[in-house]
């Protein structure tokens, strides 16, 4: 699906724009248009379902008081809502010592970037290519850590590390994928 | 920016930052924008990473229950209070209760300049005078709200503050430790207008939420909160 707009024929914006204004109906257009996404993201990272049920209810409820934050200038709409559902999420497994389901590794993210239906395609392309600049150990840590919501420790135990190694490792993996991702 | 800081932010969009230092990194999120910016840039580039994640279609509950706690009140849902805006209400207070002083100071010269401004037009009464600016989160000031104590009002005057259509803006107190209580409608198209209150709200919050059309008809905030400002003394 196209990220700017919607089955219901509105904009991604023009839903969080009628949503600040208290416009319920366009609320729960945005609901149907991006919470098999939304949920996803956070299913993946909490790895438990009911708990991801009420980071996605929680998304919601800020979204609905919160859509007025919005501007477009500060970027795509739904790497917005992503950003805000991720953010509660990964709040959610930090704090609370919950049983979660095993990880899904996620070595072929590289070849998924490249797939047609990921976004906007100069971003995903950069990405794609930054990512791909760092070792692969590197990379799976990024990988891992964002789309799975590993913690220092678990990709420790992973990647048969100190966890202060995997601190250094991230760091620095962070600012290699900024310095290519600013020159693309 | 520190290196220590830039690692943090690198930590925090990974998600990797433990949960103490991950809170201590949100607190200083809400107060630095340079900060947020970078956040904000960095979220943005790893964004097709969330494309990975399967679509998955929640179960209708959720929404069920997102919408219990949104709509809760409006006028075709029989109300109990809107639950979600009261805690965000409750929250903003006691973040403001431990927060900055600059936003007082802030408040406290805008303060001055309404002072300054009515004694040119009425006479200054002695006594208990508290003033909030009421924003959209720092942003230009959408009203002034001034209590005076021992005449027993509110007078509000609308800077920027806009009623959507169809829509009434309500005015609310919010103290520490106690549920919303409506001050009332704002009036659409008034620069200014006083509100008989004889109870004189001198400390938490004053703010605004989007209500149907004639107020909230629970009782409680039921639509989004669009503005809020912390009540400061009159000096």
């Amino acid at each position: 699906m196209d990220q700017g707009s919607t089955r219901t024929g509105g904009s991604l914006e023009n839903l969080l724009e009628e949503t600040s204004r208290g416009n319920h109906a366009a609320f729960r257009a945005l609901y149907d248009a991006v919470s098999p996404k939304l949920f996803g993201i956070v299913l993946r990272i909490t790895r438990n379902r009911s708990m991801a049920e009420e980071v996605l209810q929680e998304t919601f409820v800020k979204v609905w008081q919160k859509a007025e934050k919005f501007s477009p200038e500060a970027g795509q709409p739904m790497a917005w809502l992503a950003a805000i559902a991720r953010n509660r999420a990964i709040d959610r497994i930090r704090a609370e010592k919950v049983e979660r389901s095993q990880p899904m590794d996620d070595v072929s993210a590289l070849e998924r970037l490249a797939a047609p239906d990921t976004g906007d395609p100069a971003t995903r392309e950069a990405l794609r290519k930054c990512l791909g600049q760092l070792d692969d150990e590197a990379r799976n840590c990024v990988i891992l850590a964002y789309c799975s919501g590993f913690s220092r420790e678990e990709l420790a135990e992973r990647f048969g590390r100190p966890v202060g190694t995997i601190k250094t490792l991230l760091f620095r993996s962070v600012r290699l994928l900024k310095a290519c991702l600013e020159s693309e | 920016m520190s290196e220590e800081l830039d690692n943090a932010a690198a930590e925090y969009v990974l998600g990797t930052l433990p949960a103490d230092e991950r809170a201590r990194f949100a607190e200083r999120l809400r107060s630095d924008g340079a900060l947020r910016a970078e956040v904000s840039r960095l979220q943005a580039r790893l964004s097709p990473l969330d494309n990975l994640a399967a679509p998955t279609t929640p179960r209708p509950e959720v929404w069920a229950n997102i919408e219990r706690l949104t709509l809760r009140g409006a006028a075709d849902v029989p109300g109990e209070p809107a639950a979600s805006n009261v805690i965000a209400l409750r929250r903003r207070v006691n973040m403001w209760r431990g927060s900055t002083f600059i936003a007082g100071a802030l408040a406290a010269g805008l303060a001055a300049i309404v002072v300054l401004d009515r004694t040119a037009v009425a006479p200054v009464v002695e006594g208990g005078r508290y003033v909030a600016v009421v924003d959209s989160d720092g942003h230009e000031p959408a009203l002034i709200a001034e209590v005076d104590t021992v005449a027993g009002i509110i007078r509000v005057r609308s800077l920027k503050a806009e009623t959507p259509q169809g829509k009434s803006l309500e005015l609310w107190h919010v103290a520490e430790g106690h549920e919303p209580r409506s001050l009332g409608i704002l009036k659409a198209g008034l620069d200014a207008q006083t509100i008989q209150d004889a109870t004189g709200p001198v400390d938490g919050l004053i703010a605004v939420s989007v209500e149907p059309e004639g107020g909230s008809p629970s009782g409680a905030p039921t639509g989004p909160i669009v503005y809020t400002g912390r009540l400061i003394p009159v000096e």
